[in-house]
């Protein structure tokens, strides 16, 4: 029993052995790292919010090995990505979405210009082997996933040359061919990657080979032939697919000659194709899409499928587009075109509740044109391993890829659900994962089902104003076929820039939990934070007010049941 | 002389200088807790008994983290003091004594001069709430600063009497409801306004007195810091939301206070010998109504359809319209210490864009 | 050596002695002079003390408060209207059992307003759980002075000096003051266990539960109890250095064989002793006996005191409405259970500075001999002044 003291004094700090924490009804708080909406959005499954990070730290360096952890191409993909992560970017509800790609391609450029070396280390010598098929950019980046994994991996590409269609079908105003090279030489020259060029399957070696001979085989042999195109059964005798377009152009730089010009197609093909047809001397090119421009009207799911930069720059340099729309006739003078009958239409929901596209009778309209250009997709070239090819794609039987043959997995465009570089990069990271975890006798890697942080889960009053940056761009008068329009946004604007992530679901580091409890409830400590943050709750004396939870700028701290498990130790 | 002896008059020469031997240097990690090893001064310690949210609590904290821990403090009758020392409890790791409700300037007037007598540097704290300040302990408090001692008092502003069960109190602003001021068919809360404190302090002629709020801590800690460098009277009122007595989530206690600010309620302007030396601009500033609806206590004037609820909100609106002209808190342009500005954050509290 | 020194002067200098750091005062008369003599050896430099002027007795106390609890000897002053603002604070510095001293010029409590001397004050705070010492004349009401710095100190209780207003604090009289070296060996070092220390930060005033308060409330009886002992050793010890003593908790004067007894505190007893002296041939003589510490209260003195007297004159310099004589009931008390106790005769009288003149002895031992005499009476009150109804 206590034994009173004279005049009843106390003796300081005594308050500690009275345990608030049983003050707390219903909730506690809790540290919960939500995907940042840019991560969530990245097809390549890079962690913007965990790189910016470590630039807003100072360490550019640190940033690049963050962000290679999931993308080995960030020069490549800073330039040629329709950056989702933007779009998803919750700064955008405040002063504008972080300029994430500008500052990818920074760090990108950067790692080539210093020579920064990749995190990874040459596997042992009696490594598991895997077979990777393509040397596009599914391919590449699976190669250095192996890496990453502890595996080696040998790359068969049919053609002389690596980088698939990022070499192919890429202008070079968009991605240069020196950064291509810089950044595709570096990734294939870490050792444990061998690279066998004018080795194509099914001709130079079969599958059942490299099953054989290795001990998972990814197949990423990308889309290389042109889907037929016709519109009710007429085809134009001087047809140019756009794909082909594209690569005779990357080739020769040869263009055919036209005056006016309808593009048909909803993709990055169809704008780099309608661009370059437009800065061949076109009198008019107009891109007609049955998607949507982005708008009031487009939900995000129909909207127009290109970098939002590229149609940014394309309606500058003077191209027109009819979006909601189809070509629903060709119009032709014997076997040349002279028009087209355009509709337009709707993607809705159809009787299966599955989107169906919807013609309106009473829209069509007759434009006059010397030439249509379809850019409606490629298909696998599937020759010498048909027996993989479901029309047209090896279409996977489940999200990591795998095909109904053991340890083969596909990825990237030959998937047919892909569409862009980052995603070919993404395919390489989850089937490499997939692969290393079979061969290892674990399950596979899980999904991540984290919730997503959206803006309304921030208390975005503390973040201060800061204007989002802007690249130099070339005039649409000096813009060229070879030099690159985009320019560089230099360190300081890419340091600056970095200062603008809001950290979206994961620790700030800012002390507000720290600074504002009442009750002196969270405890700073680098050391014993196991969660990547700064911070402990002390659920001794935590009254579950709330506060910490409330102003905690990126919603990192939230309020969870009290039975639910610590994310701490205790 | 021994090196022994040395160190023992440097000890004795800091100890007749601050009153206290230096504390021993820490060796990184030596901390037994990871709450020893708190890179701040706890003056208050947890275990204490606030409600959850408590604003006056979290002040009080802040305070301490900035004056400690060569201080004493002398602290009115109140919730503070109820809170922080049912014995055998005591949650401070000061030197603190609590003798009565009118009295705490004067307590410390004692100290200090105790101080004085001993020649040594300790400064002296006041604490009390509004009631213990604005009210009964107000001539006390007058009587200090007149005779020029060198403590700082702190005012813990909750806008009543919490610690009795939410009666008004002369710093309850006008219109708001307690069990005092109800709201009824023929009163609309509380029918005066709130006293203008920091004036008739300023009137003084101290050296420096100020207003601050829990919402913007660096700015709380700054004036503290500022304060505890004068020798002589200084004064502070620190807007601390009483999630009971407001009647808002306690969660909400640094929004609600935020808000105030924001919406010019509650100015945060500095005195300097009976002069505004310094306000915080306000960024962007709030309608009342944004700071009222968050709030119990306002509730009646949030009703649709009254004239008379109407009229009060035009009233405060009014008031707050008022104190934004006469202190000019209206920000021109962006500042780094306006109302935006100051609650910026960055990683490790960097603030952004300031690298 | 003797100076002729008005009584507060006297208790100015006194306080000097003991060298306290810091002095609070607010003027009221009659303690006026006091502070106002202590304000004038500080500022001629013959006393080094922080002399806080403050806006109120409330403040006074509550500075002196700070002060000792910061670790220092502090002193005040007050009378009448202070005291009654101060209570609330007086029970404060007991409750938390904070070493002080403070002098009480003793003063009516208006309404209606008076400025003239009687007990009303320190009666009021009779139970703020201070020790109470009235002092019979200006040397004693120095040598009780110093006596209680050293008092409070040992019992870790606040001490109240009380002397009558303007019966002694305006008085002219022959006076010994001590050395500054006797006090200084006499009266050791302030020093408080529990004082206010950031190297080992206490927090003194905490709240209580009712699950410990009475044990507060026990603890301080207790402590006031163990007091008497303290007040009396002190006083002898004092007798040792100055040869003076000033009756401990009690004094017994007169013949031994009286069998009527007078009690009373302060400077009443120095007329009643004048009055028993110049008493008529066939008036009987007195036990006088001086109440010197009346709390804590001296109930085994004053039983020892009584032995052997029939009757007990007991005179009270305030009253405590609708009972009577507050000392005269204690009394009565003290000697319930005391076989063959005295009768007790309780008279309030020199209320509001009403003079007593000498013959009171003479006329209150006459009343003894009335047998339909009130048990207690305000003595010296003239009902004639008064409307018949208020008689």
């Amino acid at each position: 029993m206590a034994v009173l003291t004279r005049g009843a004094f106390a003796e300081p700090g005594t308050s500690l052995d009275f345990k608030t924490g049983n003050w707390r009804s219903t909730e506690k708080p809790s540290h919960y790292h939500a995907k940042a909406p840019c991560h969530a959005a990245c097809p390549a499954g890079e962690d913007q919010q965990a790189w910016f990070a470590k630039l807003q730290e100072g360490h550019p360096e640190a940033a690049w090995a963050e962000l290679v952890a999931a993308n080995p191409l960030p020069a490549v993909t800073g330039r040629v990505c329709p950056h989702p992560c933007e779009t998803a970017c919750n700064r955008a509800t405040l002063d504008g979405a972080l300029a994430i790609h500008n500052v990818e391609r920074w760090l990108g450029d950067e790692a080539i210009r210093f020579g920064w070396a990749y995190p990874v280390s040459e596997p042992a010598v009696d490594a598991p082997d895997v077979a990777i098929v393509g040397a596009g950019p599914a391919g590449i980046s699976a190669a250095y996933h192996c890496l990453r994994q502890g595996l080696r991996a040998t790359i068969y590409e049919a053609s002389p040359e690596t980088g698939g269609l990022m070499r192919s079908a890429i202008p070079r105003t968009r991605l240069p061919r020196d950064v291509l090279d810089a950044e595709l030489d570096r990734v294939l020259a870490l050792s444990g990657i061998t690279l066998e060029l004018r080795t194509r399957l099914g001709r130079d070696v079969s599958l059942d080979e490299l099953q054989h001979k290795h001990a998972g085989v990814l197949l990423a042999p990308g889309c290389q032939s042109g889907k037929a195109w016709s519109v009710d059964g007429a085809v134009p005798a001087d047809l140019h697919e756009g794909l082909h377009l594209l690569k005779d152009f990357v080739d020769h730089g040869a263009l055919p000659e036209a005056g006016d010009v309808i593009v048909h197609g909803g993709g990055n093909t169809s704008m780099d194709v309608a661009r370059l047809m437009k800065r061949s001397g076109a009198a008019s090119v107009t891109l007609v899409t049955a998607s949507g421009l982005p708008g009031p009207g487009t939900e995000p799911a129909d909207e127009i499928n290109v970098v939002p930069r590229e149609l940014e720059e394309a309606l500058e340099e003077g191209i027109e587009i009819i979006d909601h729309a189809t070509i629903n006739r060709l119009i032709m003078k014997g076997s040349r075109v002279t028009g087209v009958e355009i509709m337009s239409l709707r993607k809705l929901p159809g009787q299966d509740g599955r989107p169906h596209r919807v013609g309106f009778e009473g829209t069509e309209r007759v434009v006059s044109v010397d030439m249509v250009i379809p850019c409606i997709g490629e298909e696998v070239d599937a020759e010498g391993f048909a027996e993989l090819v479901d029309h047209g794609y090896l279409r996977p039987k489940d999200r990591l890829g795998r095909l109904n043959r053991d340890r083969v997995i596909a990825l990237g465009d030959a998937r047919g659900d892909r569409g862009t570089v980052a995603a070919a990069i993404g395919d390489g990271r989850l089937a490499v994962s997939a692969l290393a975890a079979e061969l290892a006798g674990q399950p596979d890697p899980a999904p991540d089902l984290r919730t997503e942080m959206k803006s309304a889960g921030l208390n975005t009053t503390y973040y201060d104003h800061l204007p989002r940056a802007t690249s130099p761009k070339r005039a649409v008068a000096e813009r060229t076929f070879d030099t690159e329009i985009e320019g560089d946004i230099g360190r300081a604007a890419a340091m600056a820039e970095a200062q603008r992530c809001l950290s979206c679901g994961n620790c700030l580091a800012c002390d507000n939990c720290w600074s504002f409890c009442p009750d002196n409830a969270v405890i700073k400590t680098v050391e014993l934070a196991l969660d990547g943050s700064h911070y402990l709750f002390d659920l001794d004396y935590c009254k579950g007010c709330g506060l910490c939870a409330h102003e905690c700028p990126t919603g990192f701290i939230q309020m969870v049941p009290e039975e639910a498990g610590a994310e701490q130790p205790a | 002389m021994s090196v022994a002896n040395e160190r023992g008059e440097r000890l004795s020469e800091l100890r007749q200088k601050y009153g206290r031997e230096p504390l021993p240097p820490r060796a990184e990690g030596t901390a037994d807790t990871p709450r020893e090893a708190q890179p701040k001064f706890r003056g208050l310690d947890s275990g204490h008994r606030a409600c959850q949210g408590c604003g006056e609590a979290l002040a009080a904290r802040l305070v301490m983290e900035s004056a400690g821990p060569d201080v004493m403090i002398a602290n009115a009758t109140g919730c503070l003091e109820v809170f922080t020392t049912p014995w055998p409890q005591s949650a401070w790791r000061v030197p603190w004594v609590h003798s009565l409700f009118e009295n705490a300037a004067a307590v410390a007037s004692g100290m200090e001069a105790a101080m004085k007598a001993k020649g040594r540097n300790t400064k002296v704290l006041a604490f009390g709430g509004d009631g213990g300040t604005y009210d009964i302990g107000f001539q006390a408090l007058s009587g200090m600063l007149e005779r020029y001692h060198n403590i700082l008092y702190v005012c813990y502003d909750n806008e009543a009497y919490m610690n009795t069960g939410i009666q008004r109190s002369s710093s309850t602003p006008h219109s708001a409801t307690t069990t005092t001021s109800p709201a009824g068919k023929e009163r609309m809360g509380k029918r005066h306004l709130k006293k203008d404190l920091l004036s008739i302090i300023a009137a003084h002629h101290i050296p420096y007195s100020a207003s601050a709020s829990v919402a913007f801590p660096a700015d709380l800690q700054r004036k503290v810091r500022y304060a505890m460098g004068i020798d002589g009277p200084t004064f502070l009122v620190v807007h601390s939301p009483c999630p009971l007595g407001w009647r808002h989530a306690s969660a909400l206690t640094i929004e609600v206070a935020r808000r105030a600010v924001e919406c010019g309620l509650f100015p945060l302007v500095e005195v300097e010998r009976g002069a505004v030396t310094n306000v915080m601009p306000i960024r962007n500033v709030r309608p009342v109504t944004d700071y009222l609806e968050l709030q119990g206590r306002f509730a009646h004037l949030m009703k649709g359809g009254d004239a008379r609820a109407e009229e009060e909100r035009a009233h405060l609106q009014a008031l707050a319209d008022y104190n934004i002209g006469v202190f000019g808190l209206k920000g021109e342009g962006e500042d780094p210490v306006d109302t935006g500005g100051i609650a910026a954050v960055g990683r490790s509290g960097r603030p952004a864009g300031r690298v | 050596m003797l100076e002729a020194l008005e009584g507060s002067q006297a208790i100015a200098r006194a306080v000097a002695l003991c060298r306290p750091d810091v002095v609070a005062a607010y003027p009221i008369t009659p303690q006026t002079h006091i502070v106002e003599n202590l304000s004038r050896l500080v500022a001629e430099g013959d006393m080094h003390t922080e002399f806080v002027s403050v806006e109120s007795e409330f403040s006074a106390a509550s500075v002196v408060l700070g002060a000792a609890a910061a670790g220092v000897r502090a002193y005040t002053a007050t009378a009448s209207q202070g005291v009654l603002l101060m209570a609330e604070v007086l029970f404060n510095i007991a409750g938390m059992r904070i070493p002080l001293v403070m002098t009480v010029a003793n003063r009516a409590v208006s309404a209606p307003l008076s400025i003239w001397n009687d007990h009303s004050d320190s009666m009021a705070v009779r139970d703020s759980g201070w020790i109470q010492l009235h002092c019979a004349d200006n040397q004693e009401a120095v040598d009780t002075t110093i006596q209680a710095f050293r008092i409070a100190q040992e019992t870790e209780l606040p001490v109240m000096v009380c002397m009558d207003g303007f019966v002694l604090t305006h008085t002219m009289e022959p006076i010994a003051l001590p050395e500054q070296k006797e006090v200084d060996n006499w009266l050791p070092p302030f020093e408080f266990s529990r004082r206010l220390d950031p190297d080992d930060p206490k927090s003194l005033g905490t709240l209580v539960a009712p699950d410990f308060f009475a044990e507060v409330r026990h603890s301080h009886h207790g402590a006031m109890l163990k007091a008497l002992d303290v007040i009396a050793a002190v006083d002898r010890d004092w007798e040792g250095l100055t040869g003076r003593a000033c009756g401990g908790l009690l004094e017994v004067s007169g013949p031994a064989e009286a069998k009527i007894g007078i009690l009373a505190m302060g400077s009443t007893l120095g007329t009643i002793a004048m009055g028993m002296e110049h008493r008529g041939p066939d008036v009987a003589s007195a036990r006088l006996i001086k109440l010197r510490a009346f709390r804590p209260f001296p109930a085994e003195a004053l039983r020892a005191a009584c032995d052997g007297l029939d009757h007990l004159i007991v005179i009270d310099r305030a009253i405590s409405p609708g009972l009577g004589g507050v000392v005269g009931t204690e009394v009565a008390a003290v000697l319930a259970d005391v076989p063959g106790a005295p009768r007790i005769h309780n008279h309030a009288m020199g209320l509001g500075g009403r003079d007593i003149p000498e013959t009171v002895y003479t006329d209150l031992v006459a009343a003894i001999a009335d047998p339909d005499a009130p048990a207690f009476s305000i003595f010296d009150a003239d009902l004639q002044k008064l409307a018949p109804e208020d008689r």
